[in-house]
């Protein structure tokens, strides 16, 4: 065949129906799959943007005691490609008008922060900024409560050790709050060149020193891979995804795109599969009345490939120009929701599962059929044989599971995920051919009438081959569809849940023993009850087992925990939020054994039984695991990984205690009162951190629910498409029935009866399967606990039967518009 | 409804009159006449073939005499209906008890088996046990072993006899068959002629169709041609 004749033969493809709906299913896969991969990972930059800003940069690296990071590491950064800036944290006596107040001091080098902004007022009643840098050399940032705490102005001058400085304007809100329970009084910033001049620090001091990095996160892996060798003990290196309030949160959104791009992946391949076997089993005519012209069946299989290869492309191309404005449009509306600036990038890496999804489907289920039709006489392509099945399904059915499997594979590469899509997918095709072959063995025996019951009953039967495959498609949409609306439905609970109304919003630590009666009674008077009082002991997990726990754990590394003093505690009941995973809680006379944190035994690679030593100043202690439980970080309440009974082996060591309260916005004065009573005690307020870890979650929530509804809207294309598929074997029957008689009402009523049946059935089996892969998802993934979600789940098959008995009825309208004589003659 | 059985051309043995048929299709600008006045009288129980050249209506009157369209001017009355005053609804009930249609292009549902396919207008019209009549059927027009073949799997000339089964399943008064043999070869032609005119005899029924089949008109009892959309009343003849 020339190549002007294959060019023909694709010009007449164009005119064909089902060709027509082989290209819009392709270039909705197309579409679809770009748009969500896209957005999914526009969205993700977008968030770990916003959420670097919680470290002021990508990367932090802390030294913790006294010793300033070698400069020679900001040079090689730098050199990297990386921007790095340097900062100083301690806490030191600040005087200012009549007055002395403990403060903690931030000192930060010009290019503080990296990411993020600082909040900045100019005085008390000025409008807040958002600066980029701190203050300069001899200028001094306070924070409003300070200024009122000393009853001084903008403009007045303070001395920090040695140095004078002018309160240039005030912190309203630096983006790095800080979860540190360290230096914890009022924050003052400057610039990080004024420390040395205030002679503040000395050996020995308890100072910070912070290094900032940011850009590339080849180039920040880069530069980890060479600072590791050199890193110290006392060195901490923090990435967001280490930071326990958001990391979590995080991770799940991020893993709710993923899902959101694998189920896109799969509804892509059930609108592809869809329509290009359709397409496939109506080509028998033409390749038998090929092979009669005397075509060989080599040259059938070439023409076969060529015209779906052109198809591929021409889908790619039109799936891509649909896809390109649409993200356009939904990236402009994100930029509106965060009031951000998000430039437009698209990312070839993302466009890579879109176009594979479609070709991939495309060939796989298009090709086979039409492979096989080559070696059959034409004289049985013409006329099948009673009784003769497609022998070769099942080989059809097993490549086009690989390629599923692949593409999802290809698209997520999360063993979890794909295992549990798929087994979703196949545990429900299976339960319909089972439900499937008991429906045919109850419907046998019913025969139509004038009563739509029956007749839709009847159609369902006698249609069962097309029921069967349009219920299927249909259960596997919603089911997909379903997975992500019960995902997101727990991921919601579980962060409402996570920072409730009134959580926590401010800690107060060194709590001396002596005061805490009076600490206790000054916040009931002031009608805030305090939450419940730990006390806390510094110090360092040093053995396990008797040996020393840097030769036990080799990854020592990796466990934050050893690189710090630890806060041990004793407590008498279990948090309430813990739960015991293994052993058992203390009894109530009991005073020997620990209780550790769950994540962090496993990183230890300890068990019950096992026994730890601890250093604790110049004490050691050691005791036997008794329980491990896990602990909700994210609770922003005082949280221990080691926890000792009462009277046990913390008893007489020196103790402060920790505590943590609600107070609303405009009480923030009783403060200043507290501050004053009690000088010794550190409060940290952590209020606008949790202001602003609401805030990220109601914008990932966002982010979720558009996710959600662009998935939504393509299984309801895929249905749509499905319907279509069969639109005029379904009209054709429609004028039939009209010119044999049948009302009107007695079409509509059985046709919407039997779409809506086989919409509920596909309903029910959907949120069934979408349960189940939501349950294997929900541990691996998601790491909640697992519940049924009736309320969400039961209104989806009925509004599944509900919309398809609509699309059942839209179908119908030209077979009530259309005399059934001319309908016949145009469908002929 | 309007009793239409006094008017002066009603005899007591007319099963359908037409009167003054006009049938126009609006083409945006222009209108194209298909039908032109058209006036006829079928007696009941007799067969009439309508022959003409390819486009000249034939089909078209045919399905406005069985009220499957509805005409732009005139007036069809079957069995004393005025069947262009009846609803839609109404027509289809009439239709499913009194009428039955053969196609050229047979208009079997390909999903469904041979049964099931004559089975389908004995539902519609709520007949009793419409199974064992289905039966009796296809075993009467010979295909008493294919019963669970779909169309498919069937030849052309089964197809078509399957369609005559459905036809004459619910014994309808009047029977309009539209070119029955049209796709069919000569032989198989001829046999499903036989059948068909074999089927109205036993069943007395009314039979009308519009063919090209010289044979097939000549063995009408009349013919009526059809020229450009009129009719060609010289040409109304008895055989």
């Amino acid at each position: 065949m020339s190549a002007s004749q294959k060019l023909g033969s694709v010009k007449r493809d164009w005119r064909q129906r089902d060709v027509k709906v082989v290209l819009s299913a392709l270039i909705i896969a197309v579409a679809t799959v770009a748009i969500i991969a896209l957005f999914a990972s526009q969205l993700q930059r977008t968030l770990i943007t916003s959420a670097s800003s919680f470290l002021a940069a990508d990367r932090q690296l802390e030294a913790e005691h006294g010793k300033p990071i070698p400069a020679e590491w900001r040079e090689e950064a730098r050199n990297r490609g990386l921007q790095t800036a340097r900062m100083v944290e301690f806490s030191t006596m600040l005087s200012g008008g009549e007055r002395f107040q403990l403060v903690s001091i931030k000192a930060v080098s010009d290019e503080y922060p990296l990411r993020g902004k600082i909040e900045f007022q100019q005085d008390a009643d000025s409008d807040r900024q958002l600066l980029g840098q701190g203050p300069r050399p001899g200028e001094a940032w306070l924070n409003p409560r300070l200024v009122r705490l000393l009853e001084i102005d903008v403009g007045d001058t303070v001395e920090v050790g040695n140095l004078e400085l002018t309160v240039s304007g005030l912190l309203v809100r630096e983006p790095d709050g800080g979860f540190n329970l360290g230096g914890l009084a009022p924050r003052v910033m400057m610039h990080a060149d004024d420390v040395d001049a205030t002679g503040v620090i000395q050996e020995g001091s308890r100072v910070e020193y912070v290094n900032l990095f940011a850009g590339e996160e080849a180039a920040l892996d880069g530069f980890y891979q060479w600072l590791q060798p050199r890193l110290e003990p006392s060195h901490e290196w923090e990435s967001i995804r280490d930071g326990e309030a958001l990391s979590e949160s995080l991770q799940r959104a991020e893993r709710f795109l993923l899902l959101g791009g694998s189920i896109a992946v799969l509804l892509a391949s059930v609108a592809v599969a869809v329509a290009s076997r359709q397409f496939a089993v109506g080509q028998r005519d033409t390749v038998a009345l090929l092979k009669t012209l005397g075509l060989s069946s080599r040259r059938i299989g070439h023409m076969y490939l060529v015209r779906l290869s052109v198809w591929g492309l021409a889908g790619m191309a039109g799936g891509l120009l649909v896809a390109l404005p649409v993200y356009g449009f939904l990236n402009n509306l994100m930029a509106r929701v965060l009031e951000q600036e998000i430039p437009f990038t698209v990312d070839l890496p993302s466009l890579m599962p879109a176009l594979a999804t479609a070709v991939v489907s495309l060939f796989a289920f298009a090709y086979p059929p039409i492979r096989r039709l080559r070696h059959v006489p034409a004289m049985r392509v013409l006329r099948s044989q009673p009784g003769e099945a497609d022998s070769r399904a099942w080989s059809d059915i097993a490549i086009a599971v690989v390629a599923i499997f692949g593409l999802v594979w290809l698209y997520a590469r999360e063993v979890m995920l794909v295992v549990a899509l798929i087994g979703g997918l196949v545990a429900l095709l299976g339960t319909l051919a089972l439900l499937g072959w008991l429906l045919l063995l109850a419907l046998r025996r019913v025969t139509g009438g004038g009563n739509a019951w029956r007749l839709a009953l009847v159609g369902l039967y006698r249609h069962r081959r097309a029921s069967l495959s349009q219920i299927a498609v249909f259960a596997m949409t919603l089911m997909l569809a379903s997975t992500l609306i019960l995902v997101r439905s727990s991921l919601l609970a579980d962060w409402q849940a996570q920072l409730p109304e009134q959580t926590p919003n401010h800690f107060l630590i060194n709590i001396a023993p002596s005061t805490v009666d009076e600490v206790d009674a000054f916040w009931r008077e002031q009608g805030q009850g305090l939450d419940t009082l730990y006390p806390m002991v510094r110090g360092r997990l040093t053995e396990i087992n008797g040996q020393p726990v840097r030769q036990v754990v080799s990854k020592d590394d990796s466990v934050n925990a050893l690189n710090r003093e630890l806060n041990l505690t004793w407590m008498e009941s279990l948090p309430e939020d813990n739960r015991i995973v293994a052993g058992d809680w203390f009894g109530s006379d009991q005073t020997e054994g620990v209780s550790v944190e769950a994540e962090l035994a496993a990183e230890l690679g300890v068990d019950v039984g096992d026994v730890l030593g601890f250093t604790i100043g110049s004490e050691t202690i050691a005791e036997p695991i008794t329980s491990i439980r896990t602990v909700q970080w994210e609770s922003m309440k005082p949280n221990f990984y080691m926890a000792f009974p009462p009277g046990g082996a913390l008893e007489g060591l020196p103790a402060t205690w920790i505590t943590s309260f609600y107070l609303p916005e405009d009480r923030k004065d009783a403060l200043n009162e507290f501050t004053r009573e009690f000088p010794t005690v550190s409060l940290l307020e952590v209020d606008h951190i949790i202001e602003r870890i609401q805030a990220i979650v109601g914008q990932v929530t966002q982010a979720i629910e558009a996710i959600l509804a662009l998935i939504l809207a393509a299984s309801l294309v895929v249905m749509a498409a499905v319907v279509s598929a069969t639109l005029q074997d379904r009209q054709r029957e429609g004028a039939l029935l009209r010119t044999l008689g049948g009302r009107q009402s007695l079409l509509v009523n059985s046709t919407m009866l039997e779409f809506g049946l086989a919409g509920l059935l596909a309903g029910i089996l959907g949120v069934l399967a979408a349960e189940s892969a939501v349950w294997a998802l929900q541990y691996r993934m998601f790491g909640g606990e697992f519940r049924w979600h009736w309320q969400v789940a039961l209104p989806i098959p009925l509004i599944s039967g509900f919309v398809l008995a609509l699309l059942g009825r839209w179908q119908l309208r030209p077979v009530l518009q259309v005399s059934p004589m001319l309908l016949l003659r145009r469908l002929e | 409804m309007t009793d239409l059985s006094s008017g002066p051309r009603q005899t007591s043995e007319a099963i359908l009159t037409v009167t003054d048929l006009t049938q126009r299709v609006d083409l945006g600008r222009d209108t194209l006449t298909i039908l032109q006045g058209v006036s006829l009288e079928i007696k009941r129980g007799e067969s009439v073939a309508i022959v003409g050249r390819s486009g000249s209506g034939k089909t078209t009157l045919l399905g406005l005499l069985a009220g499957l369209d509805t005409p732009t001017e005139g007036e069809v009355v079957l069995e004393g209906k005025a069947i262009s005053r009846l609803s839609e609804d109404e027509r289809a009930a009439l239709r499913a008890r009194r009428v039955g249609f053969v196609f050229q292009s047979f208009q079997l549902l390909p999903a469904l088996t041979a049964l099931e396919n004559v089975m389908l207008p004995l539902e519609l019209a709520d007949f009793p046990d419409p199974q064992a009549r289905a039966r009796e059927l296809l075993g009467r027009v010979g295909l008493g072993d294919r019963l669970t073949h779909t169309p498919r799997q069937l030849s052309g000339g089964e197809q078509q006899r399957v369609a005559i089964a459905r036809a004459f399943a619910c014994e309808p008064v009047i029977l309009f068959a539209d070119e029955p043999t049209g796709n069919l070869d000569n032989q198989t032609g001829q046999e499903i002629q036989e059948l068909l005119m074999a089927l109205n005899r036993e069943q007395g029924t009314t039979l009308v169709m519009v063919t090209h089949d010289e044979t097939l008109a000549a063995r009408c009892q009349r013919r009526l041609t059809i020229e450009a959309g009129h009719l060609e009343a010289a040409r109304e003849e008895t055989a």
